[in-house]
């Protein structure tokens, strides 16, 4: 009896953190996303476009149909993938910028595994392509991660050269008489991948993958181990104060590597996961940038896992959204962009503000304080 | 593929040509990282410069030097923003740089639909100034004199900036509030304001680069057209370890891989011509890394100034 009642007890405490979290963790992006639409629709106004159709148009394009839900679906899948293994960075105090370059990796691991005909179960084949992107967004962290951890140099610039590597790399791989090519086409890109490494599609008729699915599980996964198991707390804590964790016994430079490599790991899987479920082969800049906007998703969301989905899913209904703005109001769709760099901005303009003036809130203050550390570095 | 003289005066003319907008960036972007700012957003920065050079262009019928001044001043705006980020509110400079990035992407992309709505449109090119029958002077005629005046201005510009940088008491100032902002507050000088400064003059150089982009022989604007150049000039001033001469060398040095890249493409050959256009990136790394002697950045790089807090 006493015991069901603990456990009562605990879960109730469990959910009620858990509540708070995403109350407390939302409302400054809100007011910044907010305040991007504000002054978007100041800048669609000056062109002489009424916004409340433009934004009408958006809502309409990302949500207002099965088709434009699949495809708010499929533009949020990478910057989840991606995002989660950005916002995991920032609590080991990693700011990972290299997104785009593991998305690169990844989906050519994916890609190498995708094309051999193994004879094999499609669950087993693309589980297997999976786990290649994974490996590939790995290896893609493995110098940043020793020269992180190992001799103290930033991981910023390191990540954020190796994205070039990274483009330049794929571009060798798709060009003919190399490894991934397919033969005797004017575009340099791989064959069709195997049917059997295909991410199988949710919705008949519309391009939705269970990448989706893939990337809500592993963010839940993330945040419960984050919070409630030692791993989550030892990297909050190399996050936080390095100095501590050494004095109570963390292999600190082990740890930061670990980090590293599982931060990129989920850039690969991302990467991953555009190949095996939308592209169906590899060719030159499919990602496109958007490993850089998962920065974004990740920061929007203060680096909590749980807010990386809804913020992801934020920027895809935005992407989605955006096309069908431009076809009924003629507001170009790279608005979006806009849209996206101006929440951002104004969500770093408005945190520090936070921190000044209302220092006494115990719990609240703790999250928005650790992820200002964890972004700085 | 056949080495002539011929052969080198064009690959080196082009890598002289390519260069210098980097160059222009690069060297500005010595002096935001030297008074302890990052500013990752150089390359919205450049774009931002190369669509207003462009516009202005286009919109006063061809005057060239109000184009110029117009693109400074676009990239001497967002880094406003970027210093009011990074310096008074003491926001993290990377996702300001960021965000900066993606919003220029955003502005040009629609601003230049808007501009040019069916067609591009070419404009006015920035003038050379040595007459053209001195253009078939072997070697130097096309590497030197065939180049537009903002090349040889990308070109003088480094040996201001080191001689600003090394031999006034500002330049003093500026690289001593990256390394020792809070000695600097103690000899009564404002670390704000000279934050404010190197950020700005980043802003205004990668503006300028931008129009040195568009201006010196396009002459027209497409979306993304620096792609990447502004952080090939941050990959530089690692490289330079940000003395702005040094940076310059490397910028030329980068310009020198990347022209031979594009010969290489069309001639063919065993090298995969990807390991050049990679060489700034992986050459980035290595001198992190400290394989390429000792790198030693700003101190206070990347860090929040705050005066409170010693």
């Amino acid at each position: 009896m006493m015991k069901r009642e603990l456990v009562k007890s605990k879960m109730k405490s469990l959910w009620q953190t858990t509540l708070k979290d995403i109350v407390f963790t939302s409302a400054r992006p809100v007011y910044a996303i907010g305040l991007a639409f504000l002054v978007s629709a100041i800048m669609i106004g000056a062109s002489k476009v009424n916004p409340i159709t433009a934004y009408v148009a958006l809502f309409q394009g990302a949500f207002g149909s099965l088709a434009g839900l699949a495809n708010t679906c499929v533009r949020a899948t990478p910057l989840l993938l991606a995002g989660l293994g950005i916002a995991y960075g920032f609590k080991a105090g990693l700011l990972n910028i290299g997104a785009e370059g593991q998305m690169y990796a990844g989906g050519a691991a994916a890609t190498v595994v995708a094309l051999i005909p193994l004879p094999v179960p499609a669950f087993l084949h693309v589980t297997l392509a999976v786990l290649a992107g994974f490996a590939g967004g790995i290896i893609w962290g493995i110098i940043p991660g020793y020269l992180r951890a190992y001799r103290g140099v930033s991981e910023i610039v390191v990540t954020l050269m190796l994205n070039y590597v990274a483009i330049y790399l794929i571009n060798w791989l798709v060009e003919e008489p190399h490894p991934l090519a397919e033969l005797n086409t004017t575009f340099p890109q791989s064959p069709i991948i195997e049917k059997s490494a295909q991410l199988p599609i949710l919705i008949k008729y519309t391009s939705m993958h269970a990448g989706i699915i893939l990337g809500i599980v592993l963010g839940l996964i993330l945040y419960l181990l984050l919070r409630y198991t030692p791993f989550g707390f030892k990297t909050r804590m190399i996050g936080q104060n390095p100095e501590a964790a050494r004095y109570a016994g963390i292999r600190i430079k082990r740890q930061i590597l670990f980090a590293m490599l599982i931060s990129c790991g989920f850039g690969g899987l991302a990467g991953a996961s555009e190949v095996l479920g939308l592209k169906h082969r590899l060719f030159d800049y499919f990602v496109g940038g958007v490993g850089y906007e998962a920065i974004a998703v990740a920061l929007l969301a203060n680096g909590n896992a749980l807010g990386v989905i809804f913020s992801a899913f934020f920027f895809g209904a935005l992407k989605a959204g955006a096309n069908k703005m431009q076809i009924v109001s003629g507001i170009e769709s790279s608005m979006a962009l806009i849209v996206m760099a101006l929440a951002v901005l104004f969500v770093i303009a408005i945190g520090f503000g936070e921190r000044k003036f209302r220092p006494k809130r115990k719990k609240d203050k703790d999250s928005t304080e650790r992820g200002i550390k964890a972004y700085g570095d | 593929m056949e080495i002539s003289l011929g052969f080198i005066s064009d690959w080196l003319s082009a890598a002289v040509r390519q260069a210098a907008p980097v160059m222009l960036v690069g060297v500005g972007g010595v002096f935001t990282e030297r008074s302890g700012i990052l500013n990752i957003g150089l390359e919205g920065m450049m774009l931002m410069g190369a669509l207003t050079a462009v516009a202005a262009n286009f919109l006063t019928g061809g005057n060239v030097l109000v184009a110029t001044i117009c693109a400074m001043l676009a990239g001497g705006v967002l880094s406003v923003g970027h210093a009011y980020l990074t310096v008074t509110r003491r926001a993290n400079q990377i996702v300001s740089g960021l965000s900066i990035n993606f919003f220029a992407l955003g502005l040009t992309n629609v601003l230049i639909a808007r501009l040019f709505p069916t067609q591009r449109c070419r404009v006015a090119l920035y003038p050379v100034l040595v007459p053209e029958r001195l253009h078939d002077i072997p070697f130097i005629g096309p590497v030197i004199f065939s180049q537009s005046v903002i090349v040889w201005i990308a070109f003088v510009l480094p040996l201001i900036a080191a001689w600003v940088l090394y031999r006034t008491s500002w330049g003093l100032n500026i690289r001593a509030v990256g390394d020792h902002p809070h000695a600097v507050a103690t000899a009564g000088l404002s670390v704000i304001r000279l934050k404010y400064v190197g950020v700005i003059l980043s802003g205004m150089f990668a503006g300028l680069g931008g129009s040195a982009l568009v201006l010196s022989d396009l002459g027209y604007f497409v979306e993304n057209i620096t792609a990447g150049r502004g952080f090939i000039a941050l990959a530089a001033i690692i490289v330079g370890k940000w003395n702005p001469i040094w940076v310059a060398v490397v910028c030329l040095l980068f310009g020198v891989a990347d022209a031979f890249q594009l010969r290489l493409q069309t001639f063919g050959s065993a090298v995969p011509h990807q390991v050049l256009i990679m060489l700034p990136y992986l050459l980035t790394i290595a001198a992190l890394a400290g394989f390429v002697g000792r790198t030693v950045a700003p101190k206070t790089i990347n860090q929040p100034y705050d005066p409170e807090k010693i």
